[in-house]
């Protein structure tokens, strides 16, 4: 699993956010209260636009790995 | 819709599946396709999951259900059974004027601009309250501001019932008024019963609604 290629472990973090955030929000659904559509939108939503800003940084940001 | 709702998280599990296996395996980005598929599974599902969750939620935000969820609120649900024509909320939900699955909505939003926005928030304030701070009691809840015509005239602008009504048109100057909203609808001798919530105990409840 341990990877040297920084772009792959930003892509890990970046999906284990989105992930989360996607398990969060699923669980959610599942419930029509407003608790759960204040946790929906504000950590599960959160943690969704965290994991795609960082896979979206991650992307712009890492320096290319030449072999 | 339920089905719309089960959709939505079977997407949702599955996009949540899909990112677990590029975070298993990242390698699978390092060719052409794989990069493709990335963008696919860690940028464009959850976004879409995303939108498609909120539009969900706000939805299902809208049903007399979730509004009703709350204890607070079971008085002002149980005001909606009252079996009386002359108590408005109830008479409306009873006789299907405002959609049964959306009464509070229907009623309690408000149509300007940003009106579902701006309701959403107060929703928000209130749940704070519910966990956080101490609700009031049923009786003692107040709205925020005067209950406005506009929500009324929404939907009876316009009608017969409400235009040539003998009330209405018994004085010329109380349809303009009412219009212009210096005559509250709810004014006393008029629509003046709304929810009433401490008479309840005493009320007579309507059961031929499921």
């Amino acid at each position: 699993m341990a990877s040297a290629n920084p772009l792959e472990k930003r892509l890990r973090t970046s999906g284990t956010l989105l992930i989360v955030g996607l398990l969060i929000e699923a669980v959610c659904l599942l419930w029509a209260k407003p608790i759960t559509f204040v946790v929906f939108v504000a950590v599960g939503g959160l943690l969704i636009f965290a994991g795609v800003a960082f896979f979206l940084f991650s992307l712009v940001s890492t320096p290319r790995v030449h072999e | 819709m339920p089905h719309a709702t089960t959709l939505i998280v079977l997407l949702v599990v599955f996009s949540a599946a899909l990112v677990g296996v590029l975070v298993a395996r990242p390698g699978v980005t390092e060719t052409r396709g794989g990069k493709i598929l990335a963008f696919l599974v860690l940028c464009f599902l959850p976004v879409l999951c995303g939108a498609m969750g909120v539009s969900r939620e706000m939805d299902r935000s809208k049903t007399t259900a979730f509004c009703l969820s709350c204890h607070t609120m079971e008085a002002w649900g149980k005001s909606l059974h009252i079996d009386d024509p002359n108590h408005i909320p109830a008479a409306h939900f009873q006789n299907h004027r405002v959609p049964p699955d959306e009464a509070c909505y229907t009623c309690h939003t408000d149509y300007a601009m940003f009106g579902t926005l701006k309701v959403k928030l107060d929703g928000l304030r209130h749940v704070y309250i519910y966990y956080f701070g101490t609700p009031p009691a049923p009786e003692n809840i107040k709205l925020y501001q005067p209950f406005n015509n506009r929500e009324c005239l929404h939907c009876h602008l316009g009608a017969r019932s409400f235009e040539e009504g003998a009330t209405h048109t018994a004085d010329p100057a109380t349809l303009p008024a009412i219009k212009s909203y210096t005559l509250s609808c709810m004014s006393s001798g008029c629509h003046e019963v709304v929810h009433d919530i401490a008479h309840l105990k005493d009320a007579k409840v309507w059961k031929g609604s499921n």
